[in-house]
């Protein structure tokens, strides 16, 4: 008797702890959640998804909950235990048997056929002429490359004039030429790290890598599909609303697949036409005569230019007689650096995240606090400093530039990732972050 | 029907080979217990011991990857362990588990039992059944000596191309999961090869193919699956070892190759492989329920058929794992569909269990609740792998813990809970002695506890976005909780296991104290024909060869039916059991060059990773280990009481009163 209110405690406080800790995690933002679809394509696989819960929620209690009450009704103690006396024999019962193939047949191929229908549903694509992206998985960032003159085409780098779209207009798919070039003309843009897209309209995409095969997913607005190096896989997102998005590569590509995200951002049409015609702007050249900032960040610019252009790429205006033609230094090739690649910096200040998608650009700041604002350094200009409480996030961006590796598992021994640059002083920090805030 | 009652194989020259030995026959070992006949046994049974005790081995370094991998998951952005150090330790912790665990620990079960259950004295080729031992093992320690010598593999046990290329991973930890697969891969193959003729050449008089216990149809299943998917897999082997040691390009986009041929080739071998990891599982709880029901398996033609549909189905459904690849939707449909209906065998075994607990006078002890725990931790992971079919959802799913969540309630709901059910069930039949029944429930509730406490929050977390193979993920993502619950059931499901080895431990200390009481043959009153010997086993297993007329031939001996179709005991086991006692039994000789043979593979292995110069030590090692084996006759000439002719029946034996003592039929 002493016994059983123990128990009871026991077990209620089990019970509470239990149901703390479940309200606990329902409470956490979860920003990768396939419960919470926001794009039509992952609504309708939550739909599929929805009635098939009580389906697997059926068949578990009933084969969970018969073995275990049948454990229970049937359980004979050792005390009672007879050898000898044996229940009824029963070696099976062909008819019960056949229907309890059949039944679950049944039931399965009534799952399958809408599953299908889905399966074909998410293959549809635009027809030709609205706006596609091409996603290139590279060790450990994505690169986004637009169409911009809207003709539903990528035209190929290389200027050979191969075209090709997700749906294969103008060409095929299979055609391209591996490894995929680097290089893009002046009229195509690259995007890195962060995906911009307008709301409203189905944004499809061709899907390939420049190494080895990540996998693109965007929980909230669809499925995953790999990026698969020598193949054009297509797939399409669409955000009905302004929002970010977060993705996690999810097929394990090397060291840092931890520190491969993806970010998405959905623009208002005429947001997003402003953006990509700010986009395919070339940068603002720092001037060392201009004022304490601007002087810095032409500092900035010197440095940039000596260490790190022979992988990262700004675009200048070439007709500006300061300008400077950037090319990669390297001819790049898989045997020589395994990603190929390293991102286009010209609009760095724009997006909100770098290092992969790894880190936020922009911080939150209180912007009643003078202070804070004070120490911002940059102008901390960008689309999303919408309300002006975002600065530009320099603390981080100056850890990144000293040793990059230490912020994200990276090889650059083997030619994987960013090396460190542990000789730039304070100073030169600064410098370049300056220079840096100015790419918008 | 059984090979054990022809002849001995005679030398060809018909003299007495006693006299004239042939070239390179060195005196055999001749040692019965010890070290070195542990090395050199030919013995079933002693075979099995030790698959199982390296199966245990590697599991202790398999649990600790996982524990090491959990609390480096236990909080964010934890700093335990490195990128690189992480990516290592979860493809070791998959390739061990998978490769050198739970596979190993199924040949443990197959080779000890089936020749028992079938009725016969060992294996069909005892000598090639050492050798397969030995090169799981030799392939097994060539694999985990990577940790000191350059790291573990680093590319997942799936290790996709092009990421498990020399550019792409430059260190040697993929070249020892190449070689040392290839070389325990040769040891499944003729472990296959071995089984497969033993069940279908050597069953006892009686024994028809639908009178074999469950567990054998199961193994013999397997067997062919393991027969048909091992090459595949060194075929995808090979070429990536020609690709990284000799620059080779099958995996060389920039000339032309499809990165998507590994992966076909590696889910041709590698979902056959899920199946041939879960159905000895599913053989050893087909024979503890009705044990402890105390009725006969409900459906056994259904069993049988649907572990045969299984094993058949099982080569259709590979694409299954490349739903998001870009396979292109009529694929996609096909595989959807195929691996929705192979559903439905699972289905039927799981329910026929049920209806053998249906009606049943259940004894609820360790190896019943576990085979129980079987029935309902796998059917969460059959649901679970519904939802994998449906590809749509599939392209939510894959890659994340929700696919983590599923395939542990599938290998270690189900594989390893079916072990340990075996290993409590016929723990006395091996080693003379039950495991205690307290440290059993103890061990039984907290596995429960700890793996559902472990792997039920996987589900949810996988379905809120969480990837695999990530050694880190941010505070904001919202994955704190789960993953702290998931690392502390780890470590309540690690003590737990390992409670298996302590209670074995614990159990053979106070047997001892006891004076070593016997359990007797027929310890739980069971039905298969391993109960008709002593325990522990005697070497030779029968002291004559059974006849079966039955399924379930040991218990319709124990009962009778009576004029109102009721059973009635008419014997216990241990009157009916064979004493055990028989002498000058001629059995296989043991052998140095298994083990010679075996060990000569990794040599050449570490060759072709490090220096090829070490390859020429290696062949020449192997070359005289194939040649001493080749000229070594079946037979040890040099054992007293050797004689031609039919010697498989103890002295005195007329070699056709097959007749069990007892007998009622």
């Amino acid at each position: 008797m002493r016994k059983f209110p123990k128990r009871r405690l026991a077990r209620t406080g089990l019970l509470v702890g239990a149901v703390a800790v479940l309200l606990s995690a329902c409470a956490e933002d979860k920003p990768l959640n396939t419960f919470e679809p926001r794009g039509p394509k992952a609504e309708a696989i939550n739909n599929l998804a929805l009635w098939i819960w009580p389906i697997m929620g059926v068949v578990f209690v009933l084969v969970v909950g018969g073995g275990i009450g049948l454990a229970i009704k049937n359980r004979v103690k050792p005390e009672d235990y007879d050898p000898d006396d044996l229940p009824e024999q029963v070696h099976g019962n062909p008819k019960l048997e056949w229907t309890w193939t059949a039944v679950p047949a049944l039931i399965l191929l009534a799952i399958t056929i809408p599953t299908i229908v889905l399966i074909w549903d998410l293959e549809e694509k635009n027809e030709p002429g609205e706006l596609d992206v091409m996603v290139i998985g590279n060790q450990w960032w994505w690169e986004y490359r637009y169409d911009i003159d809207g003709d539903g085409f990528f035209e190929d780098a290389d200027g050979d004039g191969e075209i090709y779209g997700p749906n294969g207009e103008g060409g095929d798919l299979d055609d391209v030429e591996w490894p995929l070039d680097i290089a893009l003309d002046d009229d195509d843009l690259a995007v890195p790290n962060q995906l911009v897209i307008p709301t409203g309209e189905q944004i499809d995409l061709v899907i390939t890598s420049r190494d080895v095969i990540h996998s693109f997913w965007i929980p909230r607005l669809n499925g995953k599909r790999d990026a698969v190096p020598g193949r054009m896989n297509t797939w399409s997102i669409e955000s009905p609303d302004v929002g970010e998005y977060t993705g996690w590569c999810t097929e394990f590509c090397g060291l840092s697949h931890a520190g491969m995200r993806m970010s998405v951002v959905a623009l208002e049409p005429d947001d997003f036409a402003q953006w990509l015609a700010d986009q395919s702007e070339p940068a603002d050249i720092p001037s060392a005569t201009g004022g304490e900032e601007e002087a810095l960040a032409a500092n900035g610019r010197a440095l940039f230019q000596a260490l790190c252009a022979s992988c990262h790429i700004v675009n200048e205006d070439p007709n500006d007689p300061d300008g400077v033609a950037f090319t990669y230094a390297k001819d790049f090739t898989a045997d020589e650096l395994a990603s190929g690649a390293a991102p286009d910096l010209t609009n760095f200040a724009s997006r909100a995240v770098f290092a992969g998608a790894t880190y936020s650009q922009y911080v939150e700041v209180d912007p009643d606090d003078d202070n804070l604002l004070e120490e911002v350094g940059g102008d901390g200009e960008g689309y999303l400093d919408l309300d002006g409480s975002l600065r530009f996030n320099d603390a981080a961006l100056k850890r990144w530039i000293k040793d990059a590796p230490s912020q994200k598992a990276m090889d650059p021994d083997n030619s994987l990732g960013m090396p460190a640059f542990p000789q730039l002083s304070e100073q030169d920090l600064e410098a370049l972050v300056a220079y840096l805030a100015t790419l918008d | 029907m059984a090979i054990i009652e022809n002849e001995t194989l005679a030398l060809p020259s018909g003299d007495d080979p006693a006299v004239e030995r042939p070239l390179g026959v060195f005196t055999r070992p001749r040692n019965q217990t010890g070290l070195k006949n542990w090395l050199t046994t030919v013995d079933h049974k002693k075979i099995g011991i030790m698959y199982g005790s390296a199966a245990m081995f590697f599991l202790l370094i398999g649990g600790l990857a996982a524990l090491l991998i959990r609390i480096q998951l236990a909080t964010p952005n934890n700093t335990f362990l490195s990128a690189d150090a992480y990516n290592r330790i979860f493809t070791m912790h998959g390739t061990v588990m998978v490769f050198l665990v739970v596979m190993p620990i199924g040949a443990a079960f197959a080779n000890y039992l089936m020749p028992l259950q079938v009725g016969a004295r060992d294996v069909a080729f005892p000598r090639i059944n050492a050798f397969s031992f030995w090169v799981f093992l030799a392939g097994g320690l060539m694999l985990n000596t990577s940790w000191f010598l350059g790291g573990g593999a680093d590319g997942g046990w799936f290790n996709y191309a092009p990421n498990n290329g020399i550019i792409y991973s430059p260190s040697t930890g993929i070249d020892f999961w190449n070689m040392g697969l290839m070389i325990a891969g040769i040891g499944s193959l003729t472990g296959a090869v071995n089984l497969i003729t033993t069940v279908l050449n050597m069953r006892a008089p009686g024994m028809t193919l639908m009178r074999m216990p469950v567990f054998v149809w199961m193994t013999l299943v397997t067997q062919f699956l393991l027969l048909f998917a091992i090459p595949v897999l060194t075929v995808a082997q090979v070429l990536l070892l020609m690709d990284r040691n000799f620059g080779a390009s099958f995996f060389d986009v920039k000339l032309g190759a499809d990165p998507l041929l590994w992966q076909h080739l590696f889910w041709i071998f590698g979902h056959p492989e899920v199946y041939l990891m879960i159905l000895p599982a599913f053989g050893i709880v087909s024979e503890v329920i009705p044990a402890f029901a105390r009725k006969p398996l409900f459906g056994y033609p259904f069993m049988v058929f649907s572990g045969i549909a299984i094993g058949f189905m099982g080569w259709g459904v590979w694409a299954h794992h490349m739903f998001v690849s870009g396979l292109g939707p009529l694929t996609v449909s096909g595989f959807a569909f195929a691996t929705m209906f192979i559903a439905v065998p699972t289905g039927v075994k799981v329910l026929n269990w049920l209806a053998t607990l249906w009606g049943g006078r259940l004894t609820l002890n360790t190896a019943m609740l576990f085979s129980i725990g079987l029935v309902t931790q796998f059917t969460i992971g059959g649901l679970s792998g519904v939802s994998h079919a449906i590809a749509p959802w599939d392209t939510q799913q894959t890659d994340t813990y929700y696919i983590v969540a599923h395939f542990h309630y599938v290998l270690f709901g189900g594989a390893l809970f079916g072990f340990i059910a075996g290993f409590y069930f016929w723990w006395p039949k091996v080693f003379g002695y039950k495991l205690n029944e307290a440290h059993g429930k103890f061990n039984f509730w907290g596995m429960v506890l700890g793996f559902n406490l472990t792997f039920g929050p996987m589900h949810i977390l996988g379905l809120q976005g969480m990837p695999r193979r990530m050694y880190a993920y941010d505070d904001a993502m919202g994955f704190n909780t789960w993953n702290m619950v998931a690392t502390i059931g780890s470590f309540i499901l690690a003590i737990s296991t390992l409670w298996v080895l302590v209670n074995a431990f614990i159990s053979y200390n106070r047997w001892k104290a006891a004076g070593r009481p016997d359990p007797g043959p027929d310890p739980w009153d069971a039905r298969t024909l391993e109960w008709s010997v002593q325990s522990p086993t005697p070497e030779h297993n029968f002291d004559y060869t059974p006849v079966v007329t039955d399924l379930d031939d040991f218990w319709h001996r124990k009962f009778v039916e009576d004029e109102n179709h009721r059973l009635k005991r008419v014997a216990t086991g241990a009157e009916l059991a064979q004493p055990g006692n028989a002498e000058g039994v001629h059995l296989p000789a043991p052998s140095y060059w298994p083990i010679v043979l075996a060990f000569s593979l990794p040599v050449i292995g570490y060759g072709v990773i490090f220096t090829l110069w070490l390859t020429i030590p290696g062949i020449v090692l192997m070359m005289v280990a194939l040649f001493g084996w080749a000229l070594e006759p079946a037979d040890d000439p040099d054992v007293e009481g050797h004689h031609d002719g039919d010697d498989h029946e103890p002295e005195g034996s007329d070699g056709d009163d097959h007749e069990l003592v007892g007998a009622s039929s």
